[in-house]
């Protein structure tokens, strides 16, 4: 009986990743999360706050073989900044400690995001896993380089066990709700005048493919993923039939101000993604970790905009 | 060769068939000392003398369409589809199924024009595709049709405007990597980076693309941001570089960097000092040849009047993200109609291929190209009649 701990229950991935896990033989499943699931599964869901020494104490009682980092998402619309911030910093510090002690943890695999990497004029223009980036990080990404530092200092310690990071592009589809998804299918997209940045994206489907083919094959190590393939803004958006409207820096603030009046708040990261743009090496995926994803950057935004009919979930 | 014939001669023409003798130190020989080196280097040697084709662009333009008409094949289209079921429309690549754009070549290294030629009248076709965004782009950025674009326009300012000249082609591999290094010049406008790229895409039998670097000014200004990209710029940075010299790319170099627009008229043609010298590390990182490039013609498009530290404050009171120290103040807002000249030097080929080489060693190696690149822009000054 292997038994996987499942943090991040209530995300959409997270859900799904739990579904997949169900499905196969002799596993066990622990999900976990503070918030009411997106999407309906079967194991007992544990209501914990990351950031209590309970959870940890939970973690260590539990015996696990292998933990699944998903609660990485920005929350801080949900949650408030703060407590977003405690969740992730203080959440990785009680989830690490756990593995640290937890002599039966033999594998961890960590959901990451590429803002990881911080984004502004001076990035390389293809940024590899190893890359020294001088990028501006906000408080999401700063709090994902926290979180990895912490992975280093465990993995360091527990060299017995394999932890790879999976640093997702950002997540792009038809089923999938967080900020960047909801401003591209905006019917008129605001973008800043005179940039139009290069774009990788994922889809919600090859983020699950990615999680579950990481713990059948563990490799570790930090991992770009991303769907092949990479496009303009403005090229995105076309192939969604949306207008952009750019907008010069201080009538943009005013749109975004707006927007995040109308429920469409768009996170630092984003904002920044659709400014500068960010493009990864995506090489050591399908090389050393072996992942092929099933879509390739175009599929991804046309399924996303619901033109090409979405397939079935793993 | 005969005395009275040698005589005759104009300095220039000597000059000419100095460089062809590879006499050392002729750049600073009066011309009876020419004339003696001459002959006593090769005393019968029959007239090496070339006879100088007069420049024609219509000859020039006829033989470049012809040469990118031979890479594709009319009678078949390329089958691609849009997902809504638009057909390509345009000519597949000989021996492929698709055309350029949707995958025939690789684009990033070939740039074949999209329907075999470049004129206005290919426009529509081209304005569709991105309409449709039917085509991908390169990680780095390059867009194949708004480059083709462009190519199609900047070709004017290179066959008509500054009529360039382009010697030793054949000096370029017609694939692999390979680093150019050539002498910057000019004004805010990178012309010399335009006509280099043009320089290759019009006169190599293969149009290869060089993929030139930019500072971060380009990343961080407006519209300027995504168009260098799409037409094939690459930001400076070693990971860039790196990037294209590991998949055989050919990559373009302006060494002397921004010090190169602050120098005033009276240093023109003076090349500035290399930086530290890093894309020679990075050749011999990839196993890639250098290639010195010497420009004539881009120092005088803009003669800079005075370079200016007062300005420069001014700039970045305004605009604090730009790092500028120096400005430099130009005579001119067109461009004048300057002739341009461009050399291609025998490649350098990496000395340990795979490694870094030791500091004093990479040292040597680029003072030896910026020297280099130095004599022979001398010697093209030397030999150049009018600058109009």
């Amino acid at each position: 009986m292997r038994r996987i701990l499942v943090t991040g229950a209530a995300t959409w991935t997270g859900g799904h990743l739990i579904q997949h896990l169900e499905r196969e033989p002799e596993t066990e499943v622990l999900a976990i999360d503070e918030i009411e699931p997106r999407v309906g599964f079967d194991s007992d869901l544990f209501e914990f706050a990351l950031d209590r020494p309970e959870f940890a104490h939970f973690v260590i009682d539990a015996k696990p073989d292998a933990v699944v980092h998903m609660q990485t998402v920005d929350r801080s619309a949900l949650l408030g900044g703060r407590r977003a911030h405690d969740e992730a910093v203080v959440g990785a510090q009680a989830l690490f400690g756990a593995i640290r002690r937890c002599e039966s943890i033999s594998q961890v695999v960590v959901k990451s995001n590429v803002c990881v990497y911080g984004m502004g004029p001076r990035n390389p223009s293809v940024v590899a896993e190893d890359a020294a980036v001088e990028g501006t990080r906000g408080r999401y990404a700063r709090d994902l380089r926290s979180l990895e530092d912490y992975i280093e200092l465990t993995a360091s310690n527990r060299t017995d066990a394999t932890f790879t990071v999976l640093r997702f592009a950002h997540i792009f589809g038809a089923s999938v709700n967080n900020p960047l998804s909801r401003y591209l299918r905006l019917p008129v997209v605001p973008t800043r005048l005179g940039y139009d940045p290069r774009l990788q994206l994922i889809s919600e489907h090859d983020v699950v493919r990615a999680v579950t083919h990481a713990l059948a094959n563990p490799v570790g190590g930090a991992f770009n993923v991303a769907a092949p393939g990479q496009q303009y803004l403005s090229r995105i958006l076309r192939l969604g039939h949306r207008i952009s409207q750019p907008l010069p820096r201080r009538a943009y603030d005013v749109a975004v101000k707006a927007m995040s009046r109308a429920d469409l708040h768009l996170p630092g990261h984003v904002k920044r993604l659709v400014h500068h743009g960010l493009i990864t090496d995506t090489r050591r995926m399908t090389d050393v970790l072996g992942f092929h994803p099933t879509y390739t950057l175009r599929q991804t935004v046309l399924a996303g905009y619901g033109v090409l009919p979405e397939r079935a979930a793993p | 060769m005969g005395d009275e014939i040698l005589t005759n001669l104009t300095k220039n023409r000597l000059m000419e068939i100095a460089r062809r003798l590879e006499i050392r130190g002729r750049s600073r020989m009066t011309k009876a000392e020419l004339i003696e080196a001459i002959q006593r280097a090769e005393p019968d040697a029959a007239d090496p003398l070339p006879i100088r084709r007069p420049y024609d662009p219509a000859a020039r333009r006829a033989a470049l369409a012809a040469r990118l008409d031979s890479f594709v094949d009319h009678t078949r289209s390329c089958n691609w589809r849009s997902i809504e079921g638009h057909p390509c429309g345009l000519p597949a690549i000989k021996e492929q199924p698709r055309c350029s754009i949707h995958g025939g070549i690789d684009i990033a290294d070939v740039a074949v024009p999209a329907n075999g030629r470049l004129g206005f009248d290919t426009w529509p076709t081209l304005l569709r595709h991105i309409w449709l965004a039917s085509y991908d782009i390169d990680p780095i950025g390059l867009d194949p049709v708004v480059a083709e674009m462009f190519w199609h326009l900047a070709n004017y300012l290179y066959f008509e405007y500054f009529r360039v000249e382009v010697e030793g082609v054949e000096n370029l591999p017609t694939s692999g990597p390979a680093l150019l290094a050539a002498n910057h010049g000019g004004a805010a406008l990178p012309y010399d980076a335009v006509m280099l790229t043009l320089a290759i895409l019009n006169e190599m039998p293969v149009p290869r693309r060089a993929r030139v670097m930019g500072t971060e000014i380009f990343n961080a200004s407006p519209t300027l941001s995504h168009f260098y990209r799409k037409i094939g710029g690459v930001y400076a940075s070693r990971a860039d570089a790196g990037f294209l010299l590991e998949r055989g790319h050919m990559v373009g170099t302006f060494p002397e960097g921004v010090r190169a627009f602050q120098k005033p008229f009276s240093q023109a043609y003076h090349v500035q000092r290399f930086g530290r010298g890093g894309f020679v590390t990075m050749a011999e990182r990839h196993a890639a040849p250098v290639i010195p490039v010497a420009i004539v013609g881009s120092d005088e498009v803009h003669p800079a009047l005075f370079s200016s530290q007062l300005l420069a404050r001014l700039v970045r009171l305004i605009w604090p993200s730009q790092r500028v120290e120096e400005m430099a103040v130009y005579l001119n807002l067109i461009p004048l109609p300057i002739r341009w000249r461009i050399r291609f030097l025998k490649p350098i080929q990496p000395s340990h291929a795979g490694t870094d080489p030791d500091p004093l060693e990479m040292l040597e190696r680029t003072e030896g190209i910026r020297l280099l690149i130095q004599t022979n822009l001398e010697e093209m000054l030397a030999e150049r009649g009018s600058a109009i």
